[in-house]
């Protein structure tokens, strides 16, 4: 056991002495700070401040938006739109007596909920290049002439990609929440937010749904990695492991609607990837169920970790 | 005394239709450092890489202190140190960070111990410099050390003299040596060139088209074809003596730096003269010499073809 964790140290080792991947942290980091850069400078973040008079701040802003709207031309549809949903939350503050919270560290964390998906390239990446390059570098010779199964070894690099995410995510997570509140301030402990939900508005803890915001994301996270180590690990090419799972991650969602009237279409990966669906009640695809979905990722999964370990421990290791 | 240390059992390889190797048999005892020598192409790095278990083994079985390297591969590799090939590592990483990655795989391995191995190959003052910045003879030495580090009864070294320089051809061939008489390590080394291993070996194999053609001990020499020496001699007109040699005496004869060069039996030398003499042919000067390893090694792949 000892000895497993050793070779899972090995892989972690392997990954963070390189420099190419500090240089992955460095720059999801200056996405991070730059992003809230650009929102400090030119959003009016601080519109509603917390004073007494939230509820007349609140009911002028309204009357300024209906006007503007009244003046907008009927073809700039857009504009009215947004107006109008800030106008509904904030009747929906003033009728359920919600204090708006300023804008702040846990907010900015939920609005970038969608760098997970540079997370999930990282890891990607990590995990194209964790069996192939060892092909690569002739170091698999080595690395097999050990007494340790192959299996063991497959797993212990598997779980290193998995680690390689938990931290990344991790990363992300606090380099979003420091970078929040240096540059907006901390709205409080966990404070509760006003969000639309099911066409109307709710109020939920914030951490509740940076949690949500995440974690939902992990499913096609983890599918599109354990995809990328697959290809690896059958292939022992990491380039084609991270364009083929790189694509499929851009192009999953166009390829179910391609599909989308066909019988077959609930069974494409990208169909059952957004677990959302059944929290949100819009359904992709009619008949869908939560149940169906987690049977079809987990068949999926099952598939793609069969491949690599039969293609790992079975074949020969020549010449490449 | 002589315990055997790895056996081949009618090893074959076949990749595709095409058998690779046909066949190999023999066995190596702890304290004996045996040369596998073979040309381009003839099966050295393929079964060496059946011998640790990187390919499989279409047919036959390789054991390795009794454990068959197919059923019992933990038990079996445990006892193997080796480099296949070039001496591959991580570029990024110094040289001491790959020994620690090497010694974090097999428990027990201490920090002296890998001490000791980078003093033993002499790489105490690059280990701490980054693989990639390493010479190729550094990347031998650490490829070595790397084989060494879980201190294995058996020693399987892929052209390591591959990159060295004279000097360091020397070095390794001491500390081989004294792997094999002092720690009864078996050491198989692989080479296309005879001469740079034949100084180390007790034993030497040859390989030729995936097949074994020779065994031959180094030091000993009572086998049939000892009595055959080298002859070479300055004879004038070359081509004429040629032709009656193989007329004549059924001799092959080649020239080499001017000199007729053929293999004979020392008896038959004065009626070679003779009948050189006979034929107005002039003969300057005559040596003969033992058949050298080498020319054995000649004589037996022939040609140096890669089938
Ligand atoms: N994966 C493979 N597929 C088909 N043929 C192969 C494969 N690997 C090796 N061979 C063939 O097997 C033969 C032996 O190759 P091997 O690498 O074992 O030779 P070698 O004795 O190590 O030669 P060298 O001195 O050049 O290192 C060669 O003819 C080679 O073409
Ligand atoms: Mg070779």
């Amino acid at each position: 056991m000892n000895n497993f964790f050793n070779l899972i140290a090995n892989e972690l080792i392997k990954t963070y002495i390189r420099k190419s991947t500090w240089v992955m942290y460095i720059v999801l980091a200056a996405i991070v700070i730059g992003a809230a850069a650009i929102v400090a400078a030119f959003d009016d973040t601080d519109k509603v401040s917390d004073n007494e008079n939230w509820r007349e701040a609140l009911q002028a802003e309204n009357e300024a938006l209906t006007k503007e709207n009244e003046e907008t031309d009927e073809d700039d549809s857009f504009i009215i739109d947004i107006n109008m949903d800030t106008i509904h939350e904030n009747n929906y503050h003033l009728e359920n007596n919600i204090e708006p919270i300023k804008y702040g560290a846990w907010q900015y964390t939920i609005e970038n909920s969608g760098l997970l998906s540079v997370v999930s390239l990282l890891t990607i990446i990590i995990a194209a290049g964790i069996v192939a390059n060892e092909f690569r570098w002739g170091s698999i010779k080595l690395l097999l002439i050990r007494p340790i199964s192959r299996t063991k070894i497959l797993i212990s690099k598997y779980i290193a990609v998995l680690l390689f995410a938990l931290i990344t995510l991790l990363f992300l997570l606090i380099i979003n929440w420091i970078t929040g509140a240096l540059f907006f301030g901390v709205e409080g402990f966990n404070p509760d937010i006003v969000l639309s939900k099911d066409g109307g508005y709710e109020a939920v803890s914030v951490i509740s749904e940076v949690v949500s915001g995440y974690g939902y994301g992990l499913v096609n996270l983890v599918m599109m990695t354990t995809f990328a180590f697959m290809i690896s690990a059958v292939f022992r090419n990491s380039a084609l492991a991270i364009g083929t799972a790189i694509f499929l991650m851009f192009a999953g969602n166009t390829i179910v609607t391609a599909f989308a009237e066909r019988p077959f279409a609930k069974y494409i990966l990208f169909a059952n990837t957004n677990l959302k669906q059944y929290a949100d009640g819009n359904v992709w695809i009619e008949g869908m169920t939560l149940g169906f979905s987690i049977t079809v990722l987990i068949v999926y999964y099952l598939i793609f970790i069969a491949l690599a370990w039969v293609f790992f421990v079975q074949r020969d290791v020549a010449g490449q | 005394m002589s315990e055997p240390a790895m056996e081949l059992i009618d090893v074959k390889k076949t990749i595709g239709r095409k058998e690779i190797i046909k066949g190999l048999s023999f066995t190596i005892n702890k304290g004996e450092v045996f040369g596998f020598i073979g040309p381009n192409g003839a099966g050295k790095t393929t079964t060496i890489r059946m011998m640790v278990g990187l390919i499989k083994i279409s047919q036959g079985d390789v054991k390795i202190l009794g454990n068959s390297i197919k059923s019992n591969f933990k038990e079996a590799i445990r006892e193997v140190g080796a480099i296949v090939e070039n001496p591959e590592m991580y570029p990024f990483m110094t040289g001491m960070q790959n020994l620690e990655h090497y010694a974090r795989m097999i428990p027990g391995i201490t920090r002296e111990r890998i001490q000791e191995v980078i003093q033993l190959v002499g790489l105490e003052k690059p280990i701490k410099e980054k693989v990639g910045r390493y010479s190729l003879g550094m990347r031998q030495r650490l490829g070595i050390a790397q084989a060494l580090l879980h201190s294995p009864s058996v020693l399987i070294l892929d052209e390591p003299t591959n990159g060295l320089d004279p000097a360091g051809i020397k070095e390794i061939r001491q500390y081989i040596r004294r792997l094999a008489s002092e720690e009864n390590v078996a050491v198989i080394i692989s080479s296309h060139l005879l001469s740079e291993i034949e100084l180390m070996c007790d034993r030497i194999g040859i390989i030729k088209n995936g097949e074994l053609v020779a065994i031959q001990s180094v030091h000993e020499s009572t086998d049939a074809t000892s009595k055959q020496i080298k002859i070479q001699m300055e004879v004038n007109p070359i081509a004429k003596a040629i032709e009656l040699l193989q007329s004549q005496h059924d001799i092959i004869a080649e020239t080499t730096d001017h000199l007729l060069t053929f293999q004979s039996e020392k008896e038959s030398i004065p009626a070679i003269i003779k009948s050189l003499v006979n034929q107005d042919v002039a003969v300057y000067q005559v040596t003969a010499s033992k058949v050298s390893l080498e020319d054995k090694f000649f004589d037996l792949i022939g040609e140096n073809t890669i089938e």
